[in-house]
């Protein structure tokens, strides 16, 4: 799906500031990392494009959905096609890995059985077959955020969030993760990337978005993560 | 079909997640529903009693010697609120008083001839009726005289009426008692699993979807704490009116199989009624909450 947001801006009470001004163009299948320093708005522009937080001013268009006028049916198509992976994992902690990806097929109408199969198919993609049976808590943080991005892509969605897909992996299971979102990309899936991993940015050129004080600062196509001197 | 099954295993997984808390919602639903048919019966005994003792508020008129019996008795029947008119002959009233008399009845002889008024027992429909067509019986130019019980059709009539409104105020507030708990459980039960719904509704799953668990859940409750009350409240009612017919044989209260049915049936329904309410509103409540966009 295509991202038009023109002028977005995001307050938080009175003096917080998180997101001014922004306008920003993704068409359809483009792969886009967004970068800045900690605090810097990333995560809020995320969740704006989730519909979890409404732009205080400003237009975000994604597809053919305004997401400052949806009805509470259209934000659940809406969200149907969207995938996210939380900075924050956000698993449940009382299901097994397989469960957790699971219950969010069933809860948007596949069958049990579909549903056990497709999530143990998105399980092995992130290399977690093998723990599929065990819960949140028995998993390292990387194996977690691998649960979360398998949950994320299970849904075949058009456009995939990411916030810090790759925080907690080390160097080469985080190339295997972004090998893993370049070919959904690939095959079509729109895809933002908030993320802090230099080497990865260099590694995977891509367009760059940087954000500063909640400013885009940098919009560049196959850029690196830090302004390419050359330029 | 399919998210109706995916309901009903969450809905087990719910209950079975917490047996302490799920033993308590049961117990206190039964109580609840227990309080709620104790106040149905006591109204529908305080308004039997009552009914039995109007029924035998009669009002007798007696006529004027030359008074036409036939006539009078029309007359009667045709009063608003008069519910019977039995004519009673002089002859049938001296009949009554030689029964009365029994052995002595001989004495009655002795009057020669018979003394007493024809007159008509008229029967009301209830207590408030009677002072009325009292007057309407005085009135008629036939009757002699009218004898009833005023003061008692009066405080029977006063006495009825705060029966009644007392009994719907006690129901109301038993059932208002019932709702709450509902309510209150089911919101427990939400807020237990406020993280699971939060993350539901961010992967797109239909409100309705996941409202339904908690829907079935409330429905549960609902059903088994009425069935279980409605067991409870008949059985120890029996022994109760066994107790109250030993002790205190001249009160009647109320007693056939086909009342427990209909009661159980009042309780259950309106269990389920009630219960799938609350369970609606405290879920879409907090749905309505978790997708507002901040
Ligand atoms: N719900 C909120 N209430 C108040 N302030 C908030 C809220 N969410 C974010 N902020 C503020 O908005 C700013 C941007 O936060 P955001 O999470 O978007 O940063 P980020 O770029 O994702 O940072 P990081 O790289 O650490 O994840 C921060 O200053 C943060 O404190
Ligand atoms: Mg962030």
């Amino acid at each position: 799906m295509e991202i038009r947001m023109a002028g977005v801006t995001k307050t938080f009470g009175e003096d917080i500031t998180a997101l001014e001004d922004v306008f920003l163009n993704v068409p359809k299948g483009d792969f886009v990392y967004l970068v800045g320093p900690t605090g810097s708005g990333k995560t809020t522009l995320l969740r704006i494009l989730n519909r979890e937080l409404l732009p205080t001013r400003g237009q975000a268009l994604v597809g053919e959905y305004n997401l400052r006028k949806l009805r509470r049916t259209r934000v659940c198509h809406y969200r149907r096609a969207v995938g996210m992976v939380f900075q924050d994992y956000r698993l449940l902690e009382d299901r097994s890995a397989l469960e957790n990806v699971a219950f969010v097929l069933e809860a948007v109408g596949a069958s049990r059985k579909e549903a056990i199969d497709r999530a143990g198919e998105v399980l092995d993609c992130v290399g977690m077959w093998r723990r599929r049976f065990l819960f949140p808590r028995e998993l390292s943080g990387g194996e977690q955020q691998r649960v979360s991005i398998a949950r994320s892509i299970a849904n075949d969605p058009l456009l995939l969030l990411c916030d810090e897909p790759t925080g907690n992996l080390d160097p080469q299971t985080a190339g295997e993760i972004m090998q893993l979102l370049l070919s959904i990309n690939a095959s079509g899936t729109t895809l933002l990337m908030a993320t802090h991993n230099r080497y990865l940015v260099d590694a995977y050129r891509q367009r760059v978005v940087e954000l500063k004080m909640g400013r885009i600062v940098r919009d560049q196509e196959r850029g690196r993560y830090e302004i390419d001197e050359e330029l | 079909m399919r998210s109706f099954r995916f309901a009903l295993r969450d809905t087990v997984r719910l209950i079975r997640q917490s047996p302490g808390v799920s033993g308590l919602t049961f117990l206190t639903v039964l109580v609840v529903f227990f309080f709620v048919g104790s106040s149905f019966l006591l109204a529908l005994n305080t308004r039997h009693v009552i009914s039995v003792v109007e029924g035998e508020l009669v009002i007798q008129a007696y006529l004027q010697p030359k008074g036409n019996l036939d006539e009078v008795r029309k007359k009667a029947a045709n009063i608003p609120h008069v519910t019977g008119v039995r004519p009673i002959s002089s002859e049938q009233a001296l009949e009554l008083l030689k029964a009365r008399l029994g052995n002595q009845s001989a004495a009655v002889t002795l009057l020669g001839e018979n003394p007493l008024p024809a007159s008509v027992e008229v029967r009301v429909d209830k207590a408030s009726s009677v002072a009325g067509v009292a007057r309407e019986l005085v009135s008629m130019p036939q009757v002699e005289d009218v004898v009833y019980a005023g003061k008692v059709a009066e405080k029977l009539a006063r006495l009825s009426r705060f029966a009644e409104v007392f009994s719907l105020f006690l129901l109301a507030f038993a059932g208002l008692a019932g709702a709450l708990v509902l309510y209150n459980t089911i919101r427990v039960a939400i807020y237990s699993r406020k993280q699971e719904i939060e993350v539901m509704l961010l992967v797109g799953a239909l409100p309705g979807f996941v409202a339904l668990p908690f829907v079935f859940l409330g429905v549960f409750w609902g059903f088994t704490g009425t069935v279980a009350a409605s067991l409870v409240l008949g059985i120890l009612y029996k022994s109760f009116v066994v107790s109250v017919q030993n002790t205190l044989p001249f009160i009647q209260l109320l007693d056939n199989p086909d009342l427990f049915l209909k009661l159980g049936i009042v309780l259950v329904g309106s269990g389920i009624a009630l219960s799938w309410l609350c369970s609606w509103f405290a879920v879409e409540r907090h749905i309505a909450e978790a997708m507002k966009p901040s």
